[in-house]
């Protein structure tokens, strides 16, 4: 029994393992056509990776939806670019930044770290003002977070840029620096779900009552996975900033937290396998459709969508998804190696909806 | 020194009296029924021990650690452990993931995997089913889960309440074989809210009879099954005399 117990834990750790091996078969399948478009494209979605699986670890294991990750993501952004920037370009475009950050040039890899630290701090003082709510008040909470950082990064001219772009980060996010990432938040998302926090968090998901008579301290457990999340955000944020060279508050407002929601949802919100199937999921789709509205010609015919089709096929596959598997996707379960069948199966463990 | 110590406690709900001055104590090793009719106050007085209700009066104190005003989880880790109605386990959660969830309190970490094992040994359909999710068990099953989720905190004092509710009678035979099997076995503190003092009296050990938040009688529940003090509770004094 214990060798057969032993085995089991080690199984539950192939999870990772196999997300990580499909992400690489993406990022390797991309690679092979030599399509730069295409790496841009698969660069992004492996952001979006690190996103979603760093919003999973907090949403997924406590059940409370998050509108403010967005804002987690936009301070992770703006840190890494005031570390890293060329600091003539900063005292052209930031000159109220202090001496100590303008005159910083960071390297872009200990800047990503410090981004995702700062987020992380962040997250610890808003989640100890917001956690102590129960669900849908603290999910109120967390959009009106949001709010603040937005219109902060807004209009603090000197030291953000306010509404005018930031310009002239290093693009060095490709698709294997943000695959590289990816892997890291999913490895990290899989230990803390399964450590004695990520359970005991996961219970107060289940029945919060049932949990505290169990001696479970449900806020502690959520700001330690809102501190983990806010890390992995913040990093997504500085990668997002370096794959597109350009930095704006509204890149960090309503249009990323719909979409980073919707992904989590379509996924699978109780799964870190239905967050990584819903990013690639919608963002396979999403790129599809773009394609399809920039129009293609097959033989004489050209076809192209009207502009705007995409927003409203996206829109309308997630209607059907919630109404056909409104667990999403994967119905909550993990991507899991079997102990008899050593082949790749839905776990059907986690698969019962209450 | 009693195990559990409850004195001249009170619960209200706004203006509503629940419990009105209910002073009780359970001795190590004791099995206590709380029984009486809807509304006596039973679940007032399982939530006021666990924390889950404030006390508008009175004091509780368990081995002599006070228990009043503590939030739930701080009363679950000075040891007092509940089964609660309905059997609320963690549905999504998989069998053995329950029987973990309350092991964050103890101290003994070594002991637990040995404690898993036993709970394994006393309920064989919960090893079998170790991996699947608990809401996928019967009725029966997420009971004898949730009376192996509540003693793998290693209680002081382990609450039960309505294990009868909605099961059938054979179920509920097996869940009582079980809990004085373990009682027996681990020398456990057991207060149980029964409704039937039949039941109660069948299982055997002291009974503590509420109506309208007090106490109104208290005694061996065998003597209880079947006597006047047990309709009075119910129907009261005059009701009685009005009958006679």
């Amino acid at each position: 029994m214990p060798g057969k117990h032993m085995q089991n834990r080690l199984l539950a750790h192939s999870t990772p393992l196999i997300l990580a091996l499909i992400l690489l078969a993406f990022v390797a399948g991309v690679a092979l056509t030599g399509d730069r478009a295409l790496a841009r494209m698969a660069a992004e979605t492996l952001v979006r990776v690190t996103l979603v699986v760093g919003l999973w670890i907090f949403v997924g294991n406590s059940g409370v939806i998050s509108f403010g990750h967005a804002g987690y993501m936009a301070i992770g952004a703006y840190c890494s670019a005031w570390l890293t920037l060329k600091p003539q370009a900063k005292a052209l475009f930031l000159p109220d930044l202090p001496v100590w950050l303008a005159n910083a040039e960071w390297h872009v890899f200990p800047a990503a770290i410090a981004s995702g630290f700062l987020a992380a701090f962040v997250a610890l003082i808003s989640g100890a003002a917001i956690l102590r709510l129960s669900g849908i008040a603290a999910s109120i909470a967390t959009f009106a977070f949001l709010a603040i950082v937005y219109t902060v990064y807004s209009n603090w001219e000197g030291v953000t840029g306010a509404t005018s772009s930031v310009v002239g980060l290093t693009r060095y996010v490709g698709p294997w620096v943000a695959l590289a990432w990816a892997v890291a938040a999913i490895v990290a998302a899989n230990l803390y779900a399964n450590s004695a926090s990520g359970l005991a968090l996961r219970a107060t998901r289940e029945d919060e009552v049932a949990a505290r008579a169990s001696g479970i301290d449900q806020y502690r457990h959520r700001l330690l996975s809102l501190v983990i999340s806010g890390f992995f955000t913040g990093v997504a944020g500085a990668l997002f900033g370096h794959s597109l060279g350009v930095l704006n508050p509204d890149s960090f407002y309503l249009g990323i937290t719909f979409i980073a929601l919707a992904m989590l949802v379509v996924g699978g919100i109780g799964s870190l396998s239905g967050a990584v199937t819903g990013v690639l999921v919608l963002s396979l789709l999403i790129e599809a459709l773009v394609r399809l509205e920039q129009g293609i010609t097959i033989g004489e015919a050209a076809l192209a969508l009207p502009s705007g089709a995409q927003e409203i096929l996206i829109g309308i596959v997630m209607i059907l998804v919630l109404i056909l598997r409104p667990a999403g996707l994967t119905g909550g379960a993990e991507f899991r190696l079997r102990a008899r069948t050593p082949r790749l199966s839905f776990d059907q463990e986690q698969t019962t909806t209450n | 020194m009693s195990r559990l110590g409850v004195f001249d406690v009170s619960v209200r709900y706004g203006k509503v009296p629940a419990l009105t001055d209910v002073t009780l104590h359970i001795g190590e090793g004791e099995r206590i029924f709380i029984s009486g009719p809807n509304g006596a106050g039973k679940s007032s007085l399982l939530k006021a021990i666990s924390g889950a209700v404030p006390t508008a009066h009175g004091r509780i104190e368990l081995d002599g650690d006070l228990l009043t005003g503590r939030p739930p989880e701080a009363v679950a880790r000075l040891g007092l452990s509940m089964v609660p109605e309905g059997r609320e386990i963690f549905g999504r959660l998989t069998v053995e993931e329950n029987l973990r969830v309350g092991t964050g309190i103890r101290r003994d970490a070594d002991a637990v995997e040995g404690d898993i094992a036993e709970i394994y040994r006393a309920f064989p359909i919960l090893a079998e089913r170790r991996h699947a999710s608990a809401g996928a068990l019967s009725g029966g099953q997420q009971q004898m889960l949730a009376i192996g989720r509540a003693l793998m905190t290693n209680p002081k004092l382990m609450m039960v309440d309505e294990p009868s509710l909605g099961l059938a009678p054979k179920i509920v035979d097996q869940v009582y074989d079980t809990l004085v099997a373990l009682q027996e076995e681990r020398g456990l503190t057991l207060l149980i809210v029964e409704q039937s003092s039949v039941r109660a009296g069948r299982v055997g050990g002291r009974m503590i009879l509420l109506r309208g938040g007090q106490v109104v009688g208290e005694g061996d529940a065998a003597a209880f099954a079947d006597k006047d003090a047990l309709t009075e509770a119910y129907f009261g004094k005059t009701g009685k005399e009005a009958a006679e």
